[in-house]
């Protein structure tokens, strides 16, 4: 079998021109949104895009993932970004920010931030965090006798030893914990040193993924106390599960989606405009009827019914516990490979 | 005479030139999804570290000598290794005797036992994990089990370790060398067997010395493929390994993914591979030369 080198070359150039031919029509794309699986998913197809057609006329593409598979995204794509909005917790997309792949919004193109309660717009706007879902400290009602109300809790409830469940440190949430047990224990939210050595104290404790994990920890008994975000845990009552989530007299963490404008994005008017939707009071209602997140928007509607399964609302956003990222990105690393190290 | 006369058609140069088209698309995909991605990996993992790029400017080797320096990484390859080689002896030992009675029997009931043996590979893999963490946590069926019959107090660490991700890995693993071993043992001649036990051999002998020596091809294959899918393994070790039976696989996806650190990630994933290179190899030369010896 000889392959002579113009059936070669021929058989090359086809084969490099269909691998082409792709990322030439995704050059012509319209704006790429991306979003979470699950039922943030289910609301972007079902509510959330359908409602930025007809407000603005913008028809985009949906894209499902994790935010780190955004950054991925982002990172390999150098120049040319698939996306030109990102979406992900404030901790990674600080990352990004860093390397130089955002650039600040024109908040004239964006009037609904002019109504974001104001700890959620990163100074120069470098990046919006728009979608707030607040982590509260989540128990077993029927395994726990003396419920939670202070995150000290966790160290002083001799019920809670060895029965605590916390996210690895994969997971936004093991960071913004790190950092509330620096600020409550240490010199402020950078003394790691202080926070490791109490989060030690906690061991054993078992760790999960991401909140689905807690959740089922939870479920299963492994853990009867976790800090997991409301989301989750309304989500698990709703199924009729015996948990219950307080918010801590400390203050609340929040795992804060961080929009931020793409600089090698192709479609920066479009990116303004789909952020400028995402912070309206009434989608930002809605988000919060549908998984339990708290507004952003200072004149959301938050009726008693809404209060109930989401204390930390209008007022109480107060209460949320937001860290600046910026310079904790040249420690993660370093952090990550402690928690692996000394957390085990 | 016409078809003889065809012949020559067939094997001329026309049909030569374009069966050799056959070779571009394999060839692409060779080149497009095994060489480039390899090459970039490696050019990744010389990167220079940053926090203010992707990768530094320069190049540098700094990623293998610290991790190769480092008793961590070097306690969670030899973690890796371990489960990989536990799991393909359990898989051998639980696999073989299946197979050996697959390929001999005659019962209606064979194709059941297929069903049997392909049904790991019929429900998704995190579908089958989640399976697992309920089986397998403290309050979960196997320690409830335990304590309801008063064989345990306390429950037993099943998961979050070593243990919890060689039973998973070994369920799932199982068809992967029943499979070639199958195929091996029905490949070999039953008058072998005849002739070995009309030589007066027992049933035993004549399995240690013809059946097994025989189907030496289908063990070493069937277990080459185990290990290498164990070891590189990463959805079980991370739902059922915790911290305590972390392996490469998830360790180089947490510098990847959670951490950003790519050029680190890719000389961990490039150790990895050289370490799984280097066993294989080692195996396939043990093996190889083993069934030389054999009569």
């Amino acid at each position: 079998m000889k392959l002579t080198r113009r059936e070669f070359a021929v058989g090359m150039t086809t084969a490099i021109a269909s691998m082409t031919l792709p990322r030439l029509a995704a050059a012509q794309s319209p704006l790429v949104v991306p979003t979470y699986g699950g039922l943030w998913a289910k609301f972007w197809e079902e509510k959330l895009l359908p409602g930025l057609t007809s407000a603005t006329g913008i028809q985009p593409q949906l894209d499902v993932g994790l935010g780190k598979d955004f950054v991925a995204k982002i990172r390999a794509g150098g120049g040319r970004s698939p996306y030109s909005i990102f979406m992900g917790n404030e901790n990674i997309a600080a990352v990004l920010r860093a390397e130089g792949f955002f650039e600040p919004f024109d908040l004239a193109k964006v009037p609904n931030a002019a109504k974001t309660f104001p700890q959620f717009i990163n100074k120069d706007a470098k990046g919006i965090r728009a979608i707030v879902s607040p982590i509260g400290l989540a128990y077993r009602t029927d395994l726990v006798k003396t419920a939670p109300t202070s995150w000290h809790d966790l160290w002083e409830n001799p019920e809670f030893k060895g029965k605590t469940g916390l996210y690895q440190i994969g997971n936004t949430g093991a960071v913004l914990f790190l950092r509330l047990v620096a600020e409550l224990f240490g010199s402020g939210p950078d003394d790691f040193d202080t926070a490791f050595a109490k989060i030690k104290e906690l061991l054993p404790f078992t760790q999960a993924s991401w909140s689905g994990e807690v959740a089922t920890a939870l479920i299963r008994g492994d853990a009867i106390i976790a800090p997991v975000d409301w989301t989750e845990i309304m989500t698990l009552q709703d199924k009729g599960a015996p948990v219950a989530i307080v918010a801590p007299k400390e203050g609340v963490l929040a795992f804060e989606q961080s929009f931020n404008l793409v600089a090698s994005g192709a479609e920066k008017d479009a990116a303004h405009a789909y952020l400028n939707y995402i912070l309206d009071a009434k989608v930002q209602q809605d988000m919060a009827k549908a998984f339990y997140t708290s507004p952003s928007n200072s004149e959301s509607v938050v009726d008693d019914a809404m209060k109930a399964r989401t204390p930390i609302v209008g007022p109480r956003m107060a209460e949320i516990k937001s860290y600046d990222w910026d310079s904790y990105v040249d420690r993660a690393a370093e952090i990550a490979d402690r928690w692996n190290r000394e957390m085990a | 005479m016409s078809a003889v006369g065809a012949a020559p058609r067939l094997e001329g140069r026309g049909n030569r030139g374009s069966a050799s088209w056959m070779v571009v698309p394999a060839l692409v995909l060779l080149i497009g999804f095994f060489a480039l991605p390899y090459l970039t990996i490696i050019t990744m993992s010389l990167r220079e570290a940053s926090t203010r790029a992707v990768y530094g400017d320069g190049f540098t080797l700094a990623h293998y000598t610290t991790a190769l320096g480092d008793l961590y990484i070097w306690g969670i390859l030899g973690r890796t290794l371990l489960i990989g080689a536990t799991v393909t002896v359990i898989s051998l030992l639980l696999g073989y005797p299946v197979a050996y009675h697959l390929a001999k029997s005659r019962s209606r009931w064979t194709s059941l036992l297929y069903i049997f043996v392909l049904s790991p590979l019929l429900v998704g893999l995190v579908v089958r994990t989640f399976a697992w963490m309920i089986i397998l946590s403290n309050n979960g069926v196997a320690n409830q089990a335990l304590q309801a019959v008063g064989l345990i107090n306390f429950p037993l660490q099943l998961m979050n370790n070593p243990l919890g991700v060689t039973i998973a890995l070994t369920h799932v693993f199982l068809p992967f060398i029943i499979l070639p071993l199958l195929g091996n043992l029905q490949a070999i001649s039953p008058d072998l067997a005849m002739a070995s036990r009309s030589l007066g051999a027992s049933r035993m002998r004549t399995f240690w010395k013809v059946t097994l020596p025989l189907s030496m091809p289908g063990i070493q294959a069937g277990t080459i493929l185990v290990f290498v899918l164990s070891i590189s393994a990463y959805v079980t070790p991370a739902m059922l390994g915790g911290t305590g039976g972390r392996t490469m696989s998830v360790l180089v996806v947490q510098y990847l993914v959670d951490n950003f650190r790519w050029p680190a990630g890719a000389a961990l994933a490039i150790i990895m591979a050289a370490v799984a290179v280097l066993f294989v190899g080692l195996y396939l030369r043990l093996t190889a030369r083993a069934m030389r010896r054999l009569p």
